[in-house]
């Protein structure tokens, strides 16, 4: 009874956590889209001295390119990501070579770094619902999956889970919108956690799979609790070897590849959550009512 | 009699034990420097595992062009108004005209790709130039020119288009009022010869004359397949590519970012798969070290089929071989845990590794077989970089199964077999048990 009102309170944690996502996403303080998702011009530059971000505007000014951002990094804040939105496809070139001018004119020695990307308006759209298609097809053959292999209950908490763990990385994106952009890397992050989380509730799933054949007397909540518990030792074991190389990753990998592991890291911390606190409790509660039917009938 | 026997499997664990680790010592080695045997270019293996050091880096395996670093672009392809021919034959023939221009200019490296039904990418390893992409969506210059010397313009043709008569694959042409004579004049002079067309110095088609061509329009006949003839009507309509590309993305990446990436990534997973092995070992003692050293053999044979199959790594693909790697050491933990419960049962350590592996499958296969789903929706309906991580993934799980249902199942019997009794070996265990047993 104790961790049923536990499951409940997480229940509760997570849909919190969404709906702050939401809020801020409604107020404004949404994902921090990339250029890959917005579309735009995107270069950088490095100035080869400490440089000044109101400078560099006002070369951007001076251009009249719409609507832009310049971000300063690098050891001096000497190098600057610009980014231009709405740019049309004929006219990066112009745009690449009047800043450079203008930029020079400043800073003497600045030079360009890095990536220049360009996205058109309808590349970004394609991805997402690429995207999209592919996690709700994969969620239909696993849910398919282990309604076979386990039972049509199993298999619709276990997309439950994972609905929640794809939601959950959503509203961290939301919520760490000043660490972390979102572009197509974050796909990959979002399929793997898909894959990853799934694995998690499968191995107790088995578990309980195992134990309801057993205790067939005990009620299905107690079933979960006990799986659960028994799982522990390999939860423990499995959650700090992978977070141990995707930390690793993160730490000491580059931008793009933090870009994909930090999402990588919500995904696991909430597959871990959701498949011990959440899915089998889920179980539990549809297959009572399945059980309490059956009775009556 | 009896003692002869377990003699026996004693001897013949230790030498399953010594024979894996000596193959797994010398594979290592070879997958890190590869060989060549004297005298030179006789033999040549290729090493194939990755280094930290980018300048150092196996050919065997490629990577992609956000590690490598070079410029892709993505285009939406769209039909002239009016083409009536089919779009799939003609994004075929753009592609390998693209493919073809950038050939000769030099960019053989250059790949080709559809993605979805009317996108196309192209990306160009090693440049980072922006010229390359007017080569692409260059107006080629095309000319006639018939078999006595005389020329004409490609400009003069007015519309051609494909169609399909008398069970043969056509092309009908119009030419311009000034076309016309010119035409008229030089089919007259080469009746019975040929008027070949060129597009860009490259030969499109040398069709023959067979009577002069004096109202305006004509006829090429015997085109052979649909996609070629439809092909070659727009080349000719349009004098450049079959079908009209709008540039919808760009991206350039420098060699020394990709660089950058590539070490970072590897010495991070080098790092991490360190700190993995010490932690199963302190976790799972002996255990842990057939679990590391069935990682390393997971790895070698990971990496060889990658460069078997001449899979690009990309960023994203190092993701899906992490994750891979992941699932190997979870295939083992499960294993492991459910080893240390059947000790804790009182299962003597033979029967606690055949009981243990017995419990643990059905998790392993399950898990294993839905991830595989993901990993194979993934390949289909992906995209370019997530079809990259899907591939990778794929492999990764197939051979984590292997890795755990044969490799370490192996190494766990054989070590048993040579006579270890400590259960404390394995696992914490309690103290008045272990006497008892």
């Amino acid at each position: 009874m104790k961790i049923k009102n536990r499951s409940k309170i997480c229940l509760i944690i997570s849909a919190a956590i969404m709906v702050i996502a939401l809020v801020l996403s409604l107020c404004g303080q949404g994902i921090n889209m990339g250029i890959d998702f917005e579309g735009g011009l995107s270069m950088e530059y490095d100035m080869k001295a400490a440089a000044d971000k109101n400078e560099i505007s006002k070369v951007l000014d001076g251009m009249n390119v719409g609507t832009y951002t310049v971000t300063m990094q690098g050891a001096e804040a000497n190098e600057a990501v610009i980014r231009i939105k709405d740019v049309a496809q004929d006219d990066i070139q112009n745009i690449q070579a009047t800043f450079e001018e203008g930029v020079k004119a400043v800073y003497a020695d600045a030079e360009s770094i890095g990536d220049v990307n360009y996205v058109g308006p309808v590349a970004g759209a394609t991805l997402v619902q690429n995207a999209i298609w592919s996690v709700v097809i994969a969620a239909v053959l696993m849910l398919i999956y282990i309604a076979i292999r386990f039972d049509l209950n199993s298999g619709i908490s276990a997309v439950f889970g994972l609905v929640h763990d794809v939601f959950m990385m959503l509203s961290f994106m939301v919520i760490l919108r000043n660490v972390i952009q979102m572009n197509s890397s974050f796909i990959a992050a979002a399929l793997t956690i898909v894959g990853y989380s799934i694995n998690n509730t499968i191995v107790i799933f088995d578990r309980i799979r195992e134990n309801a054949k057993k205790l067939s007397n005990v009620s299905r909540e107690e079933v979960t609790n006990i799986s659960i518990k028994e799982s522990l030792g390999r939860t423990i074991g499995t959650t700090i070897t992978t977070l141990i190389t995707i930390v690793a990753l993160c730490i000491l990998g580059v931008a793009s590849i933090r870009e994909f592991a930090l999402p990588i890291i919500v995904g696991i911390l909430s597959g871990v959550y959701s498949a011990n606190m959440i899915n089998g409790y889920v179980w539990a509660f549809l297959e009572e009512k399945r059980l309490a039917r059956k009775v009556k009938a | 009699m009896k003692s002869n026997k377990r003699g026996h499997s004693k001897t013949s664990a230790a030498v399953t034990l010594s024979v894996i680790l000596v193959l797994t010592i010398i594979v290592g080695i070879l997958g890190v420097s590869g060989l060549s045997l004297p005298p030179k270019g006789l033999y040549k293996l290729l090493g194939w595992l990755p280094t930290t050091d980018a300048s150092q880096w196996p050919e065997s395996l490629p990577l992609g062009l956000d590690l490598r670093g070079g410029m892709y672009v993505e285009y939406s392809a769209a039909a002239e108004e009016g083409a009536e021919a089919d779009f799939d034959s003609l994004m075929n023939g753009t592609m390998t005209i693209i493919t073809q221009r950038l050939a000769d200019k030099g960019y053989t490296e250059a790949n080709v790709q559809k993605i979805g039904t009317d996108g196309i990418r192209v990306e160009i390893p090693d440049v980072q130039d922006d010229t390359v992409l007017d080569l692409i969506g260059a107006a080629a210059e095309m000319r006639f020119v018939a078999a006595d010397g005389t020329e004409m313009s490609g400009s003069k043709i007015k519309t051609a288009t494909y169609y399909y008569a008398d069970g043969d694959h056509q092309i009908a042409f119009t030419l311009t009022e000034e076309g016309r004579q010119e035409f008229a004049t030089m089919t007259a002079n080469n009746i019975g010869s040929t008027i070949t067309i060129y597009l860009d110095d490259e030969i499109l088609i040398a069709p023959t004359v067979q009577s002069a061509i004096t109202e305006g329009n004509g006829v090429i006949n015997g085109l052979g397949t649909a996609e070629r003839a439809s092909t070659i009507a727009a080349q000719i309509q349009s004098g450049a590519l079959p079908l009209v590309l709008t540039q919808q993305k760009v991206d350039k990446v420098s060699a020394t970012l990709g660089q950058d990436a590539v070490s970072t990534a590897v010495r991070a997973a080098i790092i991490g798969i360190l700190l993995v092995m010490l932690f199963l070992i302190l976790r799972y003692r002996l255990n842990g070290l057939v679990a590391s050293w069935a990682l390393s053999i997971y790895v070698i044979i990971l990496f060889w089929l990658i460069a078997m199959l001449h899979i690009q790594l990309t960023l994203p693909g190092l993701a899906g071989v992490v994750l891979g790697i992941g699932m190997a050491v979870d295939a083992n933990v499960i294993i492991f845990e459910r080893f240390n419960e059947e000790i804790r049962n009182g299962k003597s350590l033979k029967n606690a590794v055949r009981a243990g592996f017995k419990h643990a499958m059905s998790a392993i296969l399950d898990g294993n077989i839905t991830t595989l789903i993901a990993a194979i929706v993934l390949l289909i309906f992906g995209t370019g970089s997530i079809q990259g991580f899907a591939r990778t993934l794929l492999l990764g799980v197939v051979v984590s199964m292997f890795s755990a249902v044969i490799i370490t199942r192996v190494l766990m019997n054989s070590l048993v077999g040579i006579g270890i009794k400590r259960i404390s070996l394995f696992t914490k265990v309690n103290k008045a048990k272990e006497v008892e047993a």
